[in-house]
């Protein structure tokens, strides 16, 4: 009986052995979400398009230089267009020869198609390219689109994953009139370098690469999105050669995988921001004096340097850094407690009790939530912390049910309107943007101004303009810009990070 | 014909026990602040957006008339559909259940298969230095946090020794057995694939021995002390003077009689094992209910977390009237 238990395990050690990744086709991504839907029409998760993105073409995608990602588009299923004076008609020319995988042509239909849905399903994408008022196609290859009003964001929009290309055959999916919605939530059907051609709930996704993909074929023959919801799996995997790239690791974990000598670890300026609503329509904070003296009471560096282990930036200004409109040498609050206090004073605001809200939806929060508790009792501040769920917190933001907020924030599309029209736009209070319920219409006029125009530096003019009022109003606590850290194997080449892509692949250059 | 009457009798009695069951987590989970539309509508999305999406799901209606529409559902066995995802609860549950249900009863069998032996060697060894060994073995598996052990294990057996897989019911480079059970150590046999049986074997040992070690130290716990009211009870003496192995006395006579208490916790353990899965899938990356359930109340995704709930409580239910069937097979004195 023994025997036959030993022979068993033996021969059972022996046919399992290691699975490790080691062909070089094969590229494995180890993340932390599965994906939700897989329409582009409906998602507005990074986690969904990370899947969807590489499936799809797009008229314009971002611009790669020296093998870094950069926030300016260029041609992609368009070759070129025209804009009108007025900025209000864009005339785009299709490039001739992209196929859908049935064969059916990319034309001018085609993406008119794909617009209509996702503006007639009128979820979170068809925000972004809410500017479409009309779509007129002129001949087979070339597509005029009439904007509402000039809007000087429209070129970067149609690079964002709501303005993939869908094939307008999916409609033979179509049941009750849902434009297919069912179908393409588990499927893809576009012309990008990759088609899904698994998802297995909870387990991973696989994309297979087209070797006649009209840009070229990938380097890989396919990428494999494997779902582990834990850092230190992730971690473990990465340092056993199971995957070759590990997302969202905590900033604790990094030293030892900087250690690893078969593992890089990449840091990359994200766009990803973290900062606090104040909101401006509760009695205590109403007074500017008040919300600046909270702004002077923040150790900024101190949570960059103990929080963060270094993995962040001060923000300067709503823009941040790599974003056009950034403005380096605006004016930045920094630690200051005896300016915080003179101001509360001043403002006839001391002995002031206040409460932060915050959710566990990012790690540092709750650090953060302590560090701010005391550094306010340094001005004379008591703060209460209150932690809940997400969900939770999102409903009071809405409805300003609340004094301070611990907020995040990354841009969709690579403009500043992501930030000076979504955070201090006075028709946008609650969750749309304006988190800080801020009202002040020499900003509104300005950035509203600044919204319609094409000419990028009178832009810049007027966003600076509005820069200086805003830091002068204090209507949030900017604490600082996130650095994406990206650990992956060695021999893993050819990855670029891209700002307007956070948690995303550009699987089709990547190599092993 | 009595154990019949009495099966049905509490098989009706399952009903308004669900039923209380569904209006209490659909209140609760109602009453949670929070908005659905503005969770499946992305963090930055317009109020329109948000507006077409509570609309389109009806989430406009007054809480009775989505209670109403929900029962009326459940009735034709259909749960409706999850909000985040837009797919019938029903598939989602088909997807994840497998996976739970497979761990868990990976997980049960660990702890009849270790628990039981060791519960009645501690006993016959009472007192000596292998109880001793036992129970501290146990002590640790009441008292060890799911997280901590199943990170260690991962951390020891899989990252330094490397003898185990780490997360996932299988490799990443794997494909999954095509779906018959969803329990894949049998659909990759009926498959006839043995080498994607050998790898979900082989990655389930780990999380279903994590899970396990509360419930198998409980069990040891209660074997151990049953065993011993038993063994000291005068029928056993009587055995003895007839001059019965020691062997016989323990697994036949004494061990039979013990085992109401020990099919007690191991019916209710199956219940708990089943909704407190959650941390262990969570840590080893399985893809069963407890994630999903997590995933759906942080987007406030009542038909799923009512789904899931209905689903736990018939288990519990079921594995109750099992439980309370089986005394009587037992014991012969207990009648219904």
């Amino acid at each position: 009986m023994k025997k036959l238990w030993l022979s068993l395990c033996i021969f059972l050690l022996l046919i399992a052995g290691p699975a490790v990744a080691e062909d070089k086709t094969t590229l494995v991504v180890g993340v932390s979400s599965d994906i939700h839907t897989l329409d582009p029409g409906v998602s507005s998760d990074n986690y969904d398009w990370r899947q969807i993105y590489p499936c799809y073409d797009r008229l314009v995608k971002y611009k790669v230089v020296n093998g870094e990602g950069s926030t300016e588009v260029e041609p992609q299923a368009a070759e070129s267009w025209t804009v009108s004076d007025d900025g209000t008609v864009w005339t785009f020319t299709i490039r001739q020869g992209i196929t859908f995988n049935d064969g059916t042509p990319l034309d001018a239909e085609a993406v008119k198609f794909a617009f209509n849905r996702t503006l007639t399903i009128g979820k979170g994408p068809a925000d972004n390219i809410g500017a479409i008022e009309s779509m007129t196609v002129i001949d087979p290859y070339t597509l005029e689109i009439k904007l509402k009003n000039a809007y000087g964001p429209f070129l970067q929009t149609l690079a964002t994953d709501g303005a993939s290309i869908v094939n307008p055959n999916v409609m033979q999916h179509e049941k009750d009139g849902d434009l297919a919605q069912a179908w393409l939530a588990e499927n893809t059907d576009g012309s990008g370098p990759f088609t899904l051609t698994e998802w297995t709930r909870g387990q991973r996704a696989v994309l297979e690469a087209k070797p006649d993909y009209w840009g070229g074929a990938p380097n890989i023959d396919t990428a494999i999105v494997r779902f582990m919801s834990e850092s230190a799996d992730r971690r473990m995997a990465l340092e056993r050669g199971d995957i070759d790239i590990a997302e969202n690791i905590l900033v604790d974990q990094i030293p030892a995988l900087e250690k690893n000598p078969d593992i890089v670890v990449k840091r990359f300026p994200s766009q990803l921001v973290e900062y606090v609503y104040i909101n401006c329509q509760k009695p205590a904070l109403s007074d500017k004096r008040v919300r600046q003296a909270l702004n002077y009471a923040i150790d900024y560096q101190g949570i960059i340097d103990y929080v963060l282990q270094g993995n962040g930036v001060q923000m300067r200004g709503p823009i941040p850094k790599g974003m056009w409109g950034h403005k380096e040498d605006l004016f930045q609050y920094s630690l200051n407690v005896a300016k915080a206090k003179e101001l509360l004073k001043e403002a006839g605001a001391e002995g002031l009790s206040l409460t932060l809200i915050y959710s566990d939806r990012r790690a540092a929060w709750e650090q953060i939530a302590t560090v701010m508790q005391s550094n306010f009792r340094d001005i004379g501040v008591e703060l209460n912390l209150e932690l809940m769920a997400n969900p939770t917190l999102r409903d009071r933001v809405d409805k300003g049910d609340f004094e301070l907020c611990l907020g995040a924030w990354s841009p969709d599309f690579a403009d500043p309107y992501m930030f000076m029209n979504f955070w201090f736009e006075s028709d946008k209070w609650g969750l749309p943007g304006n988190r800080s319920f801020y009202k002040n219409e020499e900003v509104d006029t300005l950035v509203k101004k600044a919204a319609v125009l094409s000419d990028q530096a009178e832009r810049v003019k007027l966003y600076n303009e509005a820069q200086e009022i805003i830091m002068e109003d204090a209507p949030y606590i900017f604490l600082y810009q996130v650095q994406t850290i990206v650990p992956m194997r060695k021999n893993v080449t050819g990855y670029v990070y891209n700002p307007m892509l956070e948690s995303m692949y550009n699987f089709e250059t990547i190599a092993k | 014909m009595r154990v019949l009457h009495y099966v049905l009798r509490r098989l009706a009695y399952m009903v308004p026990v669900l039923f209380g069951v569904t209006v209490l987590v659909f209140i609760i989970s109602h009453a949670i602040p929070g908005d659905p539309a503005s969770m499946i509508a992305g963090p930055k999305a317009s109020r329109e957006a948000v507006e077409n999406i509570r609309k389109s799901h009806g989430l406009d209606r007054p809480l009775v008339v989505q209670y109403l529409t929900f029962a009326t559902g459940l009735l034709k066995g259909d749960l409706g559909t999850s909000i985040r995802n837009h797919r019938p609860v029903t598939a989602d549950l088909a997807d994840f259940f497998p996976a739970t249900l497979e761990l868990t009863l990976a997980s049960m069998t660990l702890c009849l298969v270790i628990g039981i032996p060791l519960g009645i060697l501690a006993a016959i060894r009472r007192n000596r230095i292998t109880d001793h060994i036992i129970r501290v073995f146990s002590v640790f598996g009441v008292s060890m946090p799911v997280f901590w052990l199943g990170l260690m294990l991962l951390f020891v057996f899989y990252r330094n020794l490397g003898w185990l897989p780490g997360s996932g019911r299988l490799d990443a480079v794997l494909t999954p057995p095509v779906q018959v059970t969803g329990l894949y150590l049998i659909d990759s046999l009926l498959e006839g694939n043995w080498p994607i049986f050998v790898n979900a074997l082989w990655h389930i040992l780990l999380p279903a021995f994590c899970l396990s070690y509360v419930y198998l130290a409980i069990i040891t716990r209660i074997v151990r002390s049953s065993m011993i009211a038993v063994l000291g009870q005068e029928f056993i003496t009587t055995a003895r003077a007839y001059g019965l192995s020691e062997a016989v006395i323990v697994l036949k006579h004494a061990f039979k009689n013990s085992l109401i208490p020990t099919v007690t916790i191991t019916g209710l353990s199956l219940g708990e094992l089943m909704g407190g899965a959650i941390l262990t899938e969570t840590i080893f990356g399985w893809p069963g209910m407890g994630k999903y359930v997590v995933d759906s109340v942080n987007s406030l995704d009542f038909p799923a977390i009512m789904g899931f709930t209905l689903v736990v409580a018939l288990v519990y239910v079921a594995m109750n009237l099992l439980v309370d069937v089986l005394y009587a097979v037992l014991n012969p004195r207990i009648r219904y």
